[in-house]
Formats: C-alpha cells, sequence, structure tokens
C-alpha cells in the first residue's frame, strides 16, 4: 500500500513538473523576445518615420478567461502633459527599448480605464500575485511581456531580487531581463484594484482546484487583506471552509473579524464544528454571541456544546460529527448513509453503535464495514477490538497515549452514562500537543 | 454529581491558570499601547534618564510636544493599518516607485540597526550593574537570541523579558515618593521652554527618536491590521492609540521626573548606576538591581523584536518568504537580515566606550531618520486614492505637516551643526 501510495506520489509530483517545463516562459526563442514591463517604461513612443510622440507610462492587458496569457491592448503614453491610449493595433514595433508605430497620424485619445483591463506598472507590478503551482504568494518585481501567435501577451512574472536591484540601477541597464526567477503567467492568479470595486481573481478555476485546503489556508495568511477576500470570494464555499479549518487560530479570528458577520457566519456554519469553535472560542464574548447568532441553527448548537468545554480537554478538541448505528441495521444500510455523508469523510473514522438507550456499544471501522457482507446485520460486527473511550474532560496527553496503546484511529468521547458524544481523531490531539511555532507575525509577538 | 446533571454532557468549569490570566491582561492592552511603550526600551530609558539628569524639568515642555506628535503619528499608522488591511513595508511598496521604496526601506534599516546597537548596549549596561563584563554578556547574549529565535523556543523567553521589563512601571510611583519639585515641573511642563544649545538640541532629537520611533510605525500599523481590525471597529482602536500614546509619554515623563529629582548635580550621566539611582525611593539600597532587571527586560525582548520587524517589514516590502520556521535556503532574505543585524548591532555595542553615551546616540541616529519615514506616513494618510474618506481631513493634515515639519527642521538643525563641526564651524 505504502509503495504504491509514494509511486503515485512521485508521478503526480513529475507530471506537474513536466506541465511547467513545456510553459511558454521556459521556450528559448520567448526568452529571448521577452520585454521587461519595468525596462520599457518611461522608453520613447515613435511614429513611422521616427519622430518621436511621446514616452510609455503603463501598459495595459484585457483579463481573458480563455486565455493563460493576457493580451496587451494598448499602451499609455504621455504626450505632453496628457496621458494618451494607444490601442495595440496602432504599434508595428513592440521592443525593449521603444515602441514604434504603424503610421505616422494617430488619433491620441485621453486615457480611461475600460471594465476588465489593467494598467500593469499601476496595478500588477510591485502588488502582490498567488503563484498557484508554487502554492506561495509573491510580489512581481517585473514582468514580461512577448510577442505569441501575433499578439504581445503578458506571460511571465519576474519575483527575484536580482530585478528589484536592476530596477533601482541605472535606466540603461533597465530594459534588459533578468529572468532567474520567473513564474510563468499561466500558473498565476492576480487581484482586482483597490481602484475597482468589483474587480474580481483573474485566476483559472481548474488552477485553484490543484490548491490543497492547507496550501490554501497558507496563502490567505499571507495576503493583504482585500486580496484576501477575493481569493475567498473565488472560492467554492465547502473549499473555502476546508481552507478555513488548516489555518492557524489566530489567523482565523483575523480572518473572521474582518467579515461581514452575515458572511463569516455562514463560513463557520460550513466549518467542521470542532474547528469552527476554535475559532470562536478566540473571540470576544460579544463578537462570538454576535457570530453564533447569524449562524445556521445546527451548526450553532454544535459549536456551542464544543464550547462549553475548555479548549485544551477531549471535549474541546472532538468532532460532534458521529455517524451513529442501531445493532439491527444491515450493512448495506450503513454504507448508504455513509455516502450520504461524504464530504464529512475526513472526519468520519467509524461507526459508533449504540444501544436502545443510546449507550455504546462498539465502534467499527470502516475496514470493518468494507469487508463485511453487505447483507449482514450490524450486530454481527460486534466484538473485539472494543473501542478507545475517553470523558469529554480528558487531557490531550491522556488521549494521545491512548491512541498509541491500542493503535487505534481514533478515540470516542463518552459521557458519564457512556453515550457518545464526539470522537477524536489523531490530528486533533497533534494540533494541541505540536509545538505551534509557525509564521512570525512580529505585531502578535508582543502579546 | 447531582440528578439534575445525569442527562446533559459533564462540562468541566473553565479553569484559567495565572499564565493564562496575564496573557489576557495583556492582550487587553491595545497595539496602540504596547507600540508606544516599546518606546521605553533601553534607549528610552537611557535618553529620559539623560534628559532628567542634565536639565532637570527643562525637557518636559519639549515632552509634551513630542506626545502631541507622537499622538498625531501612531493615530495615521493605525488607520492605515485598518482600513488597508497592511503593513506599511506593502503599503510603501505599492503606493511609491521602487526607488523611493529602497529609500524608506534603507531608512528604516539604519535606524533599526541603530536600535539594536542600543538594546545590546541596554544588555551590557544592566549586567555590568550585576558586576558581569560587557565583552562576555553581549557575545553571549547575540547568540541566545539569534538561536532562541531560529530555533522557535523564543515565545517562553520573550514572556519573561516582558515581565521583566514590567519593573519601569516603578518610575512614577518612584517619581511620586521622590518629593519632586512640583512646582517647577507643572511650570516647564506647560511653559513653552527651549534652549538653544547644541547639546540641548541634541537631546531633543534624542528624545523624539527614542519616542516617535520608525520601527514603531511600522508595528502598530501591522499590528492593527494583523488583528484584522477593519473600518468598522477603527474608531474603538483609535481611542486606544491616542490613549496609549499619551500614557506611555507620561510614563517617560515621570522618568525625567524621578531621575531629576535623585539626581542634584545637572551633568551628563556617567553610567547606568547614576540612572539608578531614580529608583531609590522605591527599592532603597536595591535600586540598581531594580534597575538592572528591568533594563535586562527591556532590552533583551526588543533586542529580537527590533531585528525581526525590520526583518520582516523588508521581507514584507519584497514580498519574500517572512517565516522563522523556514530554513536559511526557504527564506534566505528573511533570516539573513535577522542574522545580519544581530550580529552587526553586537559588534557595534562591543566597541569600547560608555554605554550610556552610545545609548543615547542610537536614538539621535533613530530622530535623525524619523522624519523621512513620517514623511512616507504623511503622504500615504493624505492619499484619499488609498484611504477614501479616512484620508487625513483638511485640520488633521494641517496639524500632521506642522508635526512632521517640526521633527523634520529639529533634525535638519543638528545634522546641520554636527555637519558644520566637522569642519570645524559652528
Amino acid at each position: 500500500m505504502a509503495v504504491h501510495g509514494s509511486v503515485t506520489v512521485v508521478s503526480a509530483l513529475r507530471s506537474r513538473y513536466e506541465q511547467r517545463t513545456e510553459r511558454v516562459t521556459r521556450l528559448r526563442q520567448v526568452q529571448s523576445e521577452l520585454v521587461s514591463l519595468a525596462g520599457l517604461i518611461g522608453r520613447p513612443v515613435l511614429d513611422q518615420s521616427g519622430g518621436r510622440l511621446g514616452r510609455v507610462v503603463d501598459v495595459v492587458v484585457r483579463w481573458d478567461d480563455d486565455r493563460s496569457y493576457p493580451p496587451v491592448t494598448g499602451v499609455v503614453v504621455r504626450v505632453g502633459r496628457r496621458r494618451a491610449w494607444l490601442p495595440i493595433e496602432a504599434v508595428d514595433e513592440f521592443r525593449r527599448d521603444l515602441i514604434r508605430l504603424h503610421t505616422a497620424r494617430v488619433d491620441l485619445r485621453e486615457f480611461s480605464q475600460r471594465h476588465g483591463e489593467a494598467e500593469l506598472a499601476r496595478e500588477v507590478v510591485d502588488h502582490q500575485l498567488v503563484d498557484i503551482d508554487g502554492a506561495r504568494v509573491v510580489r512581481a518585481s517585473d514582468l514580461y511581456l512577448a510577442r505569441l501567435a501575433g499578439l504581445v501577451q503578458l506571460v511571465g512574472v519576474d519575483v527575484g531580487f536580482g530585478s528589484i536591484l536592476r530596477r533601482l540601477g541605472p535606466a540603461r541597464f533597465r530594459t534588459r531581463p533578468t529572468p532567474e526567477k520567473v513564474v510563468d503567467w499561466a500558473s498565476i492568479a492576480s487581484f482586482g484594484s483597490q481602484h475597482r470595486p468589483g474587480g474580481t481573481l483573474q485566476a483559472s478555476a481548474t488552477g485553484l482546484q490543484r490548491l490543497r485546503p492547507g496550501e490554501l489556508a497558507d496563502l490567505l495568511e499571507d495576503l493583504g487583506r482585500t486580496e484576501r477576500r477575493e481569493l475567498l470570494a473565488a472560492l467554492p464555499p465547502e473549499r473555502a471552509a476546508d481552507a478555513l479549518e488548516e489555518m492557524q487560530h489566530e489567523e482565523l479570528v483575523r480572518l473572521l473579524r474582518e467579515f461581514q458577520t452575515a458572511d463569516a457566519a455562514r463560513l463557520l456554519g460550513r466549518m467542521e464544528p470542532d474547528e469552527a469553535a476554535d475559532g470562536l472560542r478566540e473571540l470576544g464574548t460579544d463578537e462570538r454571541a454576535t457570530l453564533m447568532a447569524a449562524m445556521p441553527t445546527a451548526a450553532r448548537e454544535r459549536v456551542a456544546t464544543l464550547l462549553g468545554y475548555g479548549g485544551r480537554t477531549a471535549g474541546g478538541v472532538m468532532t460532534t460529527l458521529l455517524m451513529v448505528a442501531v445493532p439491527t441495521e444491515t450493512v448495506a444500510r450503513v454504507r448508504e448513509r455513509l455516502r450520504e455523508h461524504r464530504e464529512h469523510d475526513e472526519d468520519l473514522a467509524g461507526v459508533v453503535v449504540v444501544d436502545d438507550e443510546g449507550r455504546l456499544v462498539d465502534d467499527l471501522t470502516m475496514t470493518e464495514l468494507f469487508l463485511a457482507d453487505p447483507q449482514t446485520t450490524v450486530d454481527e460486527l460486534i466484538g473485539p477490538p472494543w473501542p478507545v473511550t475517553v470523558t469529554p474532560d480528558a487531557r490531550p496527553e491522556q488521549i494521545g497515549r491512548r491512541l498509541v496503546e491500542s493503535r487505534h484511529w481514533s478515540v470516542v468521547v463518552v459521557d458519564d452514562e457512556q453515550r457518545p458524544v464526539g470522537r477524536i481523531l489523531p490530528d486533533d490531539v497533534l494540533d494541541v500537543l505540536l509545538p505551534d511555532h509557525a509564521r512570525f507575525h512580529f505585531p502578535r509577538r508582543l502579546r | 454529581m447531582t440528578d439534575l446533571d445525569e442527562h446533559a454532557p459533564a462540562v468541566p468549569p473553565r479553569r484559567r491558570s495565572l499564565r493564562r490570566r496575564m496573557v489576557l491582561l495583556l492582550a487587553f492592552m491595545g497595539p496602540g499601547i504596547i507600540a508606544a511603550n516599546a518606546g521605553n526600551d533601553a534607549g528610552g530609558i537611557a535618553t529620559y534618564a539623560s534628559a532628567g539628569a542634565l536639565y532637570g524639568y527643562r525637557t518636559l515642555f519639549a515632552m509634551v510636544l513630542v506626545t502631541v506628535a507622537l499622538v498625531v503619528v501612531q493615530e495615521m499608522c493605525a488607520r492605515l493599518g485598518a482600513y488597508t488591511g497592511q503593513g506599511l513595508g506593502a503599503l510603501i511598496r505599492e503606493q511609491f516607485s521602487i526607488r523611493v521604496t529602497a529609500v524608506a526601506l534603507l531608512a528604516l534599516v539604519v535606524a533599526n540597526v541603530g536600535l539594536v546597537v542600543s538594546e545590546f548596549a541596554g544588555i551590557a549596561a544592566a549586567l555590568e550593574l550585576l558586576h558581569v563584563s560587557r565583552y562576555l554578556s553581549i557575545p553571549v547574549a547575540a547568540i541566545a537570541i539569534w538561536a532562541l529565535v531560529v530555533f522557535g523556543t523564543y515565545k517562553y523567553a520573550e514572556r519573561l523579558f516582558l515581565i521583566l521589563s514590567l519593573v519601569f512601571f516603578a518610575y512614577p510611583i518612584s517619581a511620586a515618593l521622590s518629593h519632586p519639585d512640583l512646582a517647577q515641573a507643572g511650570a516647564q511642563l506647560i511653559y513653552p521652554h527651549f534652549l538653544l544649545t547644541q547639546d540641548f538640541l541634541l537631546l531633543v532629537v534624542a528624545l523624539i527618536g527614542t519616542t516617535i520611533t520608525p520601527y514603531m510605525q511600522f508595528y502598530v500599523a501591522a499590528a492593527v491590521a494583523d488583528r484584522g481590525i477593519g473600518p468598522a471597529d477603527y474608531p474603538k482602536e483609535k481611542l486606544d492609540t491616542v490613549a496609549g500614546s499619551i500614557f506611555c509619554n507620561v510614563i517617560s515623563i515621570f522618568i525625567i521626573i524621578a531621575t531629576a529629582a535623585a539626581i542634584k548635580i545637572r551633568a551628563p550621566l556617567e553610567s547606568a548606576k547614576q540612572a539608578a539611582q531614580a529608583l531609590t525611593p522605591v527599592a532603597g539600597r536595591f535600586a540598581t538591581q531594580l534597575f538592572a532587571i528591568g533594563l535586562l527586560g527591556a532590552s533583551a525582548l526588543a533586542a529580537a523584536i527590533v531585528p525581526l520587524s525590520t526583518a520582516y517589514a523588508i521581507s514584507e516590502a519584497a514580498g519574500a518568504e517572512r517565516s522563522v520556521s523556514k530554513s536559511f535556503r526557504q527564506a534566505p532574505l528573511f533570516l539573513g537580515l535577522f542574522t545580519g543585524q544581530v550580529f552587526v548591532g553586537a559588534a557595534i555595542a562591543l566597541i569600547p566606550g560608555n554605554l550610556i553615551t552610545l545609548l543615547v546616540r542610537a536614538q539621535v541616529l533613530n530622530g535623525l531618520i524619523t522624519p523621512i519615514l513620517l514623511t512616507y506616513v504623511l503622504v500615504l494618510a493624505n492619499r484619499r486614492g488609498l484611504l477614501g474618506s479616512a484620508a487625513n481631513g483638511r485640520a488633521f493634515r494641517i496639524t500632521a505637516t506642522i508635526s512632521v515639519t517640526a521633527v523634520g527642521l529639529l533634525s535638519a538643525i543638528v545634522l546641520a551643526q554636527f555637519v558644520l563641526g566637522i569642519f570645524g564651524i559652528g
């Protein structure tokens, strides 16, 4: 099993890597034709006969969901005191050090931004972007443009320190690209600008799909506030909730505070109750009450139960999502119900069997259910190994020890009457036991 | 267990350990208070004590003006953090050209390296009071702090340092017990008073440098953004920031008063032992030890925080990985900057000389650089494109501009005097 697993991982990584190497910025002929945006800014715009018209202020691209590389739609040119608009159709030569036009005569209109377009120098360079393949937040030090299939397109983003130094240096060295750390634009998600409210995240939906919840959580922690909102808004709600579950508690609290109460409550409602409770526990009493009042009733009740326990006890770390079966049910029926709860599969390590009084009889593992004949009834499966249980006030160290001793995948939390109230998975225990020296956020250091 | 409880899940009473309550208490203090209190570090104590020793109550009026400027500046930084949700490093990178950004970040690095030097000088001064040579204490402290941060066990040391530094809250009590000349102190507080000597101006610049530290501006913006404080919560945060700034300068003023009352001969401070006399009314013959403990805590705390915050701001602006849990290969810029500052700072602090003078000089350096970064803050807070309706209004803009200009003018005069001094003029 283990061998198979690692082989799959390796081949997945390899295909991801190969995908990257085929990307356009790796192509040799494209590299030789890369135009550095930072180098182009301030360069002359010449008419057909070589007469100087003005200088480049910015390059405008159109965000296009169907394309990996946004096409350039025009150039903003400073002519005298005006910011004039020059459509790309009028451009003959798009070089590193100058732009030459087809004609001697151009109709120069005042520049005004259109919907779905972005000014690269003002809105994208020096701003945050998400490198989806690398699952990290980057800041663009430079952008590279290239002519592909007759169109000038935005093909890559430079995230290297070398390009920052190049931009600091004298103007004549600035035009030469220094592509030592370039990310292909096809794997980049970029954000709408603050100047255009409602500007949306520019990323292929499939790209975002590739990210694991943990990676998304890291990205959310690194992004600025507006960018974070956009990324969350672009995710399907259940993926957003998954990502939130993976976040550091302090980060989750910050995020909940930033959101409108209704949005925050909706996200909380979709999260696993134990993770939602962890986040809520860090909030002030008033804030917590407001948020909980706005949550869906069922989710609120589950979370409220958990909040009743201390944060570092079994009750505080357990999940209340339990799949309960009675001895008379058939295995087929139980499996069917499991299928209905697919979205919680990470939290369902087993199915608890209870008697008429609601007391715990056994804890069936997924393997037991998988191997059993569908027509057998649950009571035939009851038997050793008997479930490992703890009480809600058990300390994480105790739970960890129980898990290790019994070699079980999970422990069931039962109340004084032996009724199951929740389940604890190894990650819940590890979460509390591992020292969290995660990212450094210096403002938090003094708390 | 009673019958009533039988059907309810057992809910254990929520226990709160002393440690937890302590953390809660500190958390209750908002970023504004914490940031402003960071001003009362080694350099701050040395500068305020020097002011008290050398000029008695005469710097108090200057402190009032500094307080006004501090309130204005901290409020702008907190507002930038709340409305944009970003730290100053990122804001400057996004809002200014790359060269202008580089100037700001370079200024921050220089100012903060100065601060790191003063923190290590503070550690050395504190341990010299406890009879440990600085040639031993500084290298050991530098390696210890570096290792604590890089290997991720700093959190616990930090709490200890923070608690140690609370010693300085003894100053107001000490000031009250030392029977200061209240009439004179009160008069100097209200009555506009400036001495136009070079030394006095230098000290005022040091007071500005240690109170309106560039480091604190970056801190408060980042702290506000980091807590998820948004426009809706801002009025409360504003109150916290303003109150925090005033509160901390009141403490500073008490340090000046306590020292002025304890030291009768108006001369520059010779040693930390002299400065420690100001705590005699509270601690009697243990004043030196008490002072040493407080100074050690405050210095050690800031000796890690200041280089970390510089590395954080620069990495934030550069868009590089910023995390202490990453390896050098993963976060070369962040960890490189941190390491460089700690060891360069410690090396400079090792240069033989008077530690108190070194401490005050580092604050002068900060005071000279402060107006540069204040200009950035002012420009950002004026920008309607960035803050919308929360941008500085007219009256505020005038007040803020006057504050920044005054600080800048003072720095320019001191700098001019210094340059002229090199050429033997003035």
